[in-house]
């Protein structure tokens, strides 16, 4: 008889995908092996070939019902790489805002949705009340506003892209569809309101953060490398240099997505069906990468609006930077929250986002290979395709948000297990009495 | 007050978008959620695959199922539902029609496994993954041709309100009523019923605003789709690519259907519609390839390699 | 060569490929009715459906017919111009382009159908027609085979 068990969470639960969790534990519970495997995978990469180009934008956001829009504009910028298009100005502004209303519905669903259960409920109340239904329950106003905000997002998509999942305007030289006046107006005067419950969720945002505090500066420290895109060095989910930070916080890469392969270097793991992601550089797995908020927040040097810059600093001053505190991914999620509730109103007041001119009307396919990068709620996203000079789509490369997080999300999870197994955490640490008791 | 009714919600091989999409009934879900109780729901409470298990037979009411089914755990979690719930809803065109990753039909497994493991920019001499994975069936099959189902609500994905009056209906123990009509008739462009002189890729040229888009060139499939959605696209600007899979009886070949439509409108020249019309199986058919004749005999013959 | 190929050589020789023909009631179908009453020999595996016009042929009677097992499938109508609902045949024809075009990214052998035109005079060309689809789907071999 051995001492070894595995330990299987089937599935991993509150998170979009599908993972099942494989813990190997040996004699004296010490922790051998940790693997999280994804165990679907569609084939996008096949299917997509021998499609017309612009085809892609309408398929490819079936690669995630979440964040559809993200990948709706990196396959509409890879296309637009691909044969050498570059949109109207307005129709930029209007894809912008239409990245920021996901960015604030994601993030808003995200954070109330899938992680305040635990904060709210205690990690270890039963799995009837861990849930969103729950905090309808019991926190009926929290759950409203976080509604409004997810419907702020969602609808504000839908108005720009016809449909907020997998969204159809997008086109390569600009947009289908130009926003109205009246529709702009209209999105206006919901503004104060939406600001208004963005305001409430970084209050109770930091009532989570300052009670569990000892939690996320001890549970899961995990240093890796960061991937984002930034602008100059600024917080930017749209277009940019992709930037690469090592674990002591220095940026070791600022280089343009049409680079990729020199920095992206991709494992075929031999327990998931989502490769993992690292920094071709140093290797694998020195080099694996964490992508999403907090590795967003930490590349960039400042945030683009003026209240989420003060929200960094001050995640900063209680996390430092880089912060590999891999609880602080919501605590970064909401610093950008604000930016995108900043940048939507922003762009609204922006007379040019109501412009007719939002498509050209003399795109011609060539052959070329175009890359097109953005950053996905959960991370950094590209897409690859190469194009016939008929416009077909002869090859697509995807690398996903996905695939740059799993392996720091593994990294993560060992660095969790054994502090849970082996050093018997739990019972040190204080956890706060839950805020609503069930 | 009477008791929740009780619902699984389970997710094959698929992208979240219908959950998504019930989601987004917003404030409606203040309404909704109490009057359910969630047996399983993978992205929303934390009950395990065990748990489902674990209930008695039919012992759910109402089960949605969302996704195809490739991988053998897919297949199993279906089947499970299938055990457990009295009434299963095939939710979503992947889950209705195979939908988009039904368009992996196209190519064998091995042809999609190199792609995506073995060899490609990022990628060199890669082992396809295999330890403790599920494995993936060499071809896409309709969900309906695994288990049965009572319902089938299709769109990639079902509209919110859709859903609503679904789940509405249901809750009250009624039956869903849906109005037949295709998307042609919520769109709010004119048809002049002119034939088509040229087919026009969706980027090329600036559409006129108030015209039916096919009649001025670009494919659109609104006339052979189950209008269900309202006409979301079609009224934004975009063609309908068919997401709603055929007006009902549902198992009506879309692809079909709408090539029949396509070429009553464009008696052009064969020269110029083999040059012009790109891709036909994956625009005609996009969502329903493996409920298709087409997608029906290209399953026949991979299953038949690997016997 | 093992038993279980030479068994299956066997099959296929004895086998007689099934076809459905869609014939117009104007022009082909009476071309089909002359070849009978001239004599004109062709042979007879097609299996003769009468429709109105071609353009009342539906995608879905040609492709339903190959997925219930039907070895080919031929359309005969009028000659453009000539049909007696002025385009019925042109709107036939734009779908079959298309439709081979699908066929043959489904992976189905595009000489498994056959589109062609003959008036109610024209019963040789009828039966040439058929003559050279049974032939092309005999090399072809029986659809089945390909789903066992
Ligand atoms: S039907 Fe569409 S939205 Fe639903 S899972 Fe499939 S791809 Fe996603
Ligand atoms: S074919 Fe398309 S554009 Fe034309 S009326 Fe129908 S849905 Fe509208
Ligand atoms: S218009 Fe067509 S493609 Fe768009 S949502 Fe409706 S059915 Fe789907
Ligand atoms: S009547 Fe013969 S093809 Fe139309």
């Amino acid at each position: 008889m051995t001492n070894e068990r595995t330990i299987r969470i089937d599935p991993v639960t509150r998170l979009e995908g599908h993972g099942t969790l494989t813990i190997k534990l040996g004699p004296g519970n010490k922790v051998k092996d940790i693997q999280f495997n994804v165990n679907s995978t569609r084939f996008f990469e096949k299917f997509l070939e021998g499609r017309p180009m612009e085809e892609a934008p309408r398929i490819a956001p079936r690669i995630c019902g979440i964040c559809p829009i993200p990948h709706h504009l990196a396959s509409l910028k890879a296309v637009e790489a691909a044969w050498d298009v570059t949109p109207p100005p307005a129709a930029i502004k209007l894809r912008r805002l239409l990245i920021e209303a996901k960015q604030l519905s994601s993030h808003a669903i995200h954070f109330y949705a899938l992680a305040a259960p635990d904060f709210v409920f205690g990690p270890f109340a039963s799995p009837a009340v861990r849930n969103v239904a729950a905090v309808l329950k019991y926190l009926p106003d929290v759950a409203i506003q976080a509604i409004k905000l997810m419907e702020f997002g969602q609808e504000l998509c839908t108005t720009i892209g016809a449909k907020a999942i997998h969204p159809t305007t997008g086109i390569p030289g600009g947009m289908l569809y130009a926003m109205k006046e009246e529709e702009r107006d209209d999105w206006l005067t919901k503004v104060p309101e939406m600001l208004e419950n963005i305001h409430k969720t970084v209050d109770l945002a930091k009532t989570v953060v300052n009670s569990y505090i000892e939690v996320i500066t001890k549970l899961a420290v995990t240093p890796t490398y960061y991937i984002g895109l930034t602008n100059n060095g600024t917080h930017d989910i749209y277009d940019g240099k992709i930037r690469v930070m090592d674990p002591e916080g220095k940026i070791v890469e600022n280089f343009k997505p049409s680079e990729y392969t020199k920095y992206y270097g991709e494992h075929v793991a031999k327990h998931s069906y989502a490769t993992h992601i690292y920094y071709k550089p140093v290797g694998y797995p020195e080099g694996i990468w964490r992508a999403n908020t907090l590795a967003r927040c930490n590349v960039a040097d400042r945030m683009a609006t003026p209240l989420a810059d003060a929200a960094l600093k001050e995640m900063r001053e209680l996390v430092g930077r880089p912060s590999h505190h891999t609880f602080v991914y919501h605590y970064a999620r909401i610093v950008e929250m604000v930016q995108a509730a900043e940048m939507i109103k922003t762009l609204l007041e922006d007379p040019e986002i109501v412009s007719t001119d939002v498509k050209l009307s003399d795109v011609e396919p060539k052959a070329g290979d175009g890359v097109g990068v953005v950053e996905a709620p959960r991370g950094i996203l590209l897409h690859n395709y190469e194009s016939d000079d008929k416009g077909m789509l002869v090859k697509a490369n995807l690398i996903v948000a996905t695939n740059n997080n799993i392996a720091g999300i593994e990294k993560s999870l060992m660095v969790a297990a054994k502090q849970i197994f082996e050093d018997k955490v739990l019972e040190k640490i204080t956890l706060p009495e839950p805020m609503v008791k069930t | 007050m009477t008791e929740p009714t009780s619902i699984a919600m389970a997710q094959g091989s698929s992208c979240w978008g219908c959950f998504q999409s019930l989601i987004d009934i917003h404030l409606n879900l203040a309404t909704v959620l109490p009057l359910i109780d969630i047996k399983y729901w993978q992205c929303v409470a934390d009950f395990k695959l065990k748990d489902l298990e674990g209930y008695p037979d039919k012992s759910i009411t109402v089960g949605l199922y969302e996704g195809m089914a490739r991988t053998e755990e897919d297949i199993h979690l279906l089947k499970l539902m299938r055990e457990k719930c009295k009434i299963l809803i095939s939710f979503g065109s992947c889950s209705c029609f195979g939908g988009i990753p039904g368009l992996a039909n196209f190519s064998t497994l091995e042809e999609c496994l190199e792609v995506k493991f073995r060899n490609n920019k990022t990628v060199k001499d890669g082992e396809v993954p295999t330890e403790n994975l599920p494995t993936i069936a060499p071809v896409v099959v309709p969900n309906s041709t695994i288990v049965d189902f009572e319902i089938f609500l299709p769109g990639c994905p079902p509209t919110s309100k859709l859903i609503l009056t679904a789940l509405t209906a249901l809750l009250e123990g009624k039956p869903i009523e849906l109005p037949p009509h295709t998307v042609c008739h919520y769109c709010d462009r004119e048809k002049k019923e002119t034939p088509i002189e040229k087919i026009l890729r969706p980027y090329e040229g600036i559409a006129d605003p108030d015209r039916c888009l096919l009649e001025q060139g670009y494919i659109c499939v609104g006339s052979a789709t189950w209008g269900l959605c309202e006409g979301q696209c079609v009224n934004h600007g975009a063609t309908c690519r068919g997401c709603f899979g055929p007006p009902p009886p549902i198992t009506n070949d879309q692809g079909a259907a709408a090539i029949s439509m396509f070429g009553s409108y464009a008696p052009l020249e064969s020269e110029v519609l083999a040059e012009t019309v790109l891709d036909p199986l994956g625009c005609f058919w996009r969502f329903t390839y493996p409920t298709s004749h087409l997608g029906a005999i290209r399953i026949k013959r991979e299953e038949a390699k690997t016997k | 060569m093992t038993t279980k190929t030479a068994a299956k050589i066997d099959n296929t020789e004895s086998w007689e490929p099934r076809i459905v023909a869609f014939c117009c009631n104007w022009c082909s179908y009476a071309g089909a009715d002359l070849a009978g009453t001239s004599r004109i020999q062709y042979p007879p595996n097609a299996r003769i459906l009468r429709v109105n016009c071609t353009g009342r042929i539906s995608l879905e009677f040609i492709l339903a017919a190959l997925e219930m097992g039907a070895d080919g499938v031929l359309v005969s109508g009028c000659h453009p111009g000539d049909c007696h609902y002025t385009s019925g045949n042109l709107k036939l024809r734009a779908r079959w382009t298309i439709m081979k075009k699908a066929i043959e990214q489904a992976g189905v052998d595009p000489r498994r159908v056959r589109l062609q035109w003959a008036s109610a005079s024209e019963a040789q060309i009828f039966a040439d027609g058929v003559r050279t689809l049974v032939k092309q789907v005999k090399e072809l071999g029986p659809i089945m085979e390909e789903w066992k």
